[in-house]
């Protein structure tokens, strides 16, 4: 027997009720530890530690309610000024159509509350609830999920975010971020004033590992915040099917991932940050994540309206707009350099990251093969595009790492080819030691590039006298020539300059992945040599 | 030490009464202001009608009839007087209402007009907020009837005279028993 709404939202709100209080017990046995933790590093006498304690205890307390304060006293104007959000033109059609449902949303909460509604001019698909210590309360929906979502739909996912408000969630949420932030950062000083000795304390210990543990109940707490809004959206709206059908929408499209800054996350209808942990379901993926799975959110509510998945398909497919094109590509995730999955995308939306280079893993979702960027036809298509600017010359080789096309660049005075993406140079061996030669005079080598290569030395010296252990090794692919397609040979600069380079030998070429030149340079110019030290017999 | 206890059981009690009696007539006055909101969405809606009537009767010259019907039930609504012919007066412009948009499709003209388009918009966000305030008004009432209903509530309420106020039924419960008891408004 499935639940009913009314039922979920009382589970929900009895489990974030005692959570909470959970919550804000862990913060005070934070705050006694930490204080603990400092009055034992300060040696205070032990008659005075019960002063010292209440002293401490209400100072740390009373930082949190500063930043509380600052943080949630204009929390309104502050997400709408980052926004850059609009309140909805009358004028408009679309946004006319807003200004009513929100007023019919206030209608069915009983006009308990004055709710503002703010447009935010981005394509990405999302809504954002906030409200602050003004008493103002606003909910924030993007040009783009405005635009694509139907009248009951709209309606649904207002409902969810004026429940978000209703229910206190909102300042719930920024009470708890700042008590939050303020301990962290304040563990963290002490860490590092003391260079780690008062770390070792174990009240210090049992501080950090309560911060952690406050940082997961914060993600649960969230999460159960996200199913009881949606109940609540079910009893104000009646129609399930209307926010099923919103959430599969969303579960679709951009969410506003680099637009909407962190901060807001917690606040959003679907996470932006969308990563593909968000969207696997079990224990781990569970415990780590502000937002349910949207895939399970929905099954709650089509278990309300008691129709299936294929069945919501079916009806969408019925009514899907012929408007709007269909897409026929898959959309894409793609992994960032922080290492996470984000999406998906739709190629034009992909063009627009700054960090989207042609080795950037990508993949059309969970359990589908993942690929480079480049190897896609489609998305390489952007590269070309950013490759055309005018006054380079293309030099008639493609870059073996991302095939893209080189260009010619001067490099201490001679012609190279360089890749605008990687930054690898490929040069003639003959130009080599003009290169190296000249680079001496007019620049000396950076403190980066210095330790890149007493790195690279050291490690590439223990790497040489050392047997791969059999078998064991995963052998990385040879790249091919640029020239001539041929595998090039990965060996070092010389045996005194234990550089890794690949080498042609047919075409007399030399690819230099990135910094590998400078560091080659830097090898010279100081004489970093690898140390030797003689094996005892 | 015993008229001590008695003493502190009776103001317990006291205070375990107020608390009751507090809580039931917040939630009395939540139920009638709910009631109050229908009524604002109502007049709304009357306020609306002979706008948009204005507008379409040039292109719904073959149309009369439909029109008619919205008119003559918005007359009916507007000067009901007993709860009861009221909310059948208010179902009937609901319906005729719903004729008339349905007949307004078939008018190509009428769908590129931006001042229909409006008054379309408005009246079907009325429709809905007067669902909504049926609905608000419903829940509320359930709310108050289980209140009244449960152990030690059901005491004070006979105690003061707490009455259960009356679900605002469909559309079709309503045509069947016009006579449903409204007995709230006063």
């Amino acid at each position: 027997m499935p639940l009913t709404f009314i039922d979920i939202e009382k589970q929900k709100s009895w489990r974030i009720g005692a959570f909470f209080l959970f919550l804000l017990f862990n913060y005070f046995c934070i705050a006694v530890f930490f204080t603990a933790g400092i009055a034992l590093y300060l040696h205070v006498p032990l008659q005075a530690a019960p002063r010292f304690l209440v002293f401490a205890g209400l100072t740390s307390l009373m930082i949190a309610g500063i930043h509380f304060w600052f943080s949630a006293y204009d929390a309104v104007n502050t997400v709408a000024r980052s926004l850059d959000a609009q309140p909805p033109d009358p004028e408009d059609e679309v946004h006319a159509t807003l200004i009513n449902v929100m007023q019919e949303i206030h209608v069915v909460t009983g006009n308990k509350r004055k709710i503002q509604c703010f447009v935010v001019p981005s394509f990405s698909m999302n809504a954002l609830a906030v409200a602050d210590l003004k008493g103002e309360a606003a909910i924030a929906i993007t040009e783009g999920l405005l635009s694509r979502l139907n009248r009951s739909q709209l309606e649904s996912v207002l409902a969810h975010e004026a429940h978000h408000i209703l229910s206190g969630d909102c300042l719930e949420t920024s009470i708890a971020a700042s008590l939050f932030s303020t301990f962290s950062s304040a563990i963290e000083k002490v860490g590092s004033a003391s260079r780690g000795r008062a770390v070792a304390s174990p009240t210090i210990l049992l501080a950090m590992a309560s911060v952690k543990l406050t940082y997961l109940l914060n993600m649960f707490i969230s999460r159960q915040r996200e199913y009881r809004a949606d109940a609540a959206s079910v009893r104000m709206t009646r129609n399930p099917i209307a926010l099923a059908e919103a959430l599969h929408l969303l579960s679709r499209s951009w969410r506003g991932a680099g637009f909407i800054s962190s901060g807001f996350e917690m606040l959003c209808i679907v996470n932006p940050q969308a990563t593909l942990l968000d969207e696997s379901e079990g224990f781990w993926a569970d415990l780590l994540s502000t937002h349910p799975p949207l895939g399970k959110r929905m099954d709650i509510l089509l278990k309300m309206a008691r129709i299936s998945k294929t069945e919501l398909d079916a009806r969408s497919e019925r009514r899907a707009d012929s408007k709007l094109p269909k897409t026929s590509r898959p959309l894409l995730f793609a992994m960032n350099p922080q290492k996470q999955w984000q999406g998906p995308f739709a190629v034009a939306e992909l063009a627009t990251l700054p960090w989207l280079s042609p080795l950037t893993w990508i993949t059309q979702g969970n359990e589908q093969p993942v690929g480079r960027a480049w190897q896609d036809p489609l998305v390489n298509a952007i590269f070309l595009t950013r490759l055309a600017s005018p006054g380079e010359q293309k030099s008639g080789f493609t870059c073996p790492s991302c095939h893209q096309p080189l260009v010619t660049a001067s490099c201490e005075g001679t012609q190279v080819s360089q890749c605008r993406f990687c930054s690898g140079i490929l040069a003639s061996n003959a130009r080599i030691p003009r290169i190296i030669a000249r680079a001496g005079k007019t620049r000396p080598c950076s403190e980066r590039i210095t330790s890149l290569a007493r790195a690279a030395v050291s490690g590439n010296m223990s790497r040489r006298f050392q047997k791969p252990a059999h078998g064991k090794q995963a052998a990385i692919p040879a790249l091919p020539c640029p020239k001539c397609a041929n595998p090039m040979f990965r060996v070092f600069y010389s045996q005194a300059h234990l550089i890794e380079i690949d080498r042609c030998s047919f075409c007399g070429l030399t690819w230099f992945d990135q910094d590998e030149l400078q560091m080659l340079q830097c090898l010279i110019e100081n004489r970093i040599v690898p140390e030797i030290t003689v094996p005892e017999a | 030490m015993v008229a001590w206890i008695i003493l502190a059981a009776l103001g317990l009690a006291l205070v375990f009464i107020v608390l009751i009696y507090n809580g039931l007539v917040s939630i009395r006055n939540d139920t009638q202001n709910a009631w109050k909101q229908i009524d604002v969405q109502l007049k709304r809606r009357h306020d609306l009608i002979p706008n948009l009537v204005s507008t379409v009767k040039g292109a719904l010259e073959f149309e009369q009839d439909t029109l008619e019907k919205v008119i003559s039930a918005r007359t009916k609504a507007v000067s009901a007087g007993s709860t009861a012919s009221k909310a059948a007066a208010e179902n009937m412009l609901t319906e005729a209402i719903g004729k008339l948009f349905a007949v307004m499709e078939n008018y190509p003209v009428l769908k590129g007009n931006e001042n229909v388009l409006r008054l379309q918009e408005e009246l079907t966000s009325t429709e809905n907020r007067i669902s909504f305030a049926r609905q608000l008004y419903n829940d509320l009432v359930a709310n108050f009837r289980t209140k009244l209903q449960v152990f030690p509530n059901n005491i004070i309420a006979t105690l003061f005279n707490f009455l259960p106020e009356e679900y605002f039924s469909a559309e079709e419960e309503a045509k069947v028993t016009p006579s449903v008891n409204l007995s709230l408004r006063k």
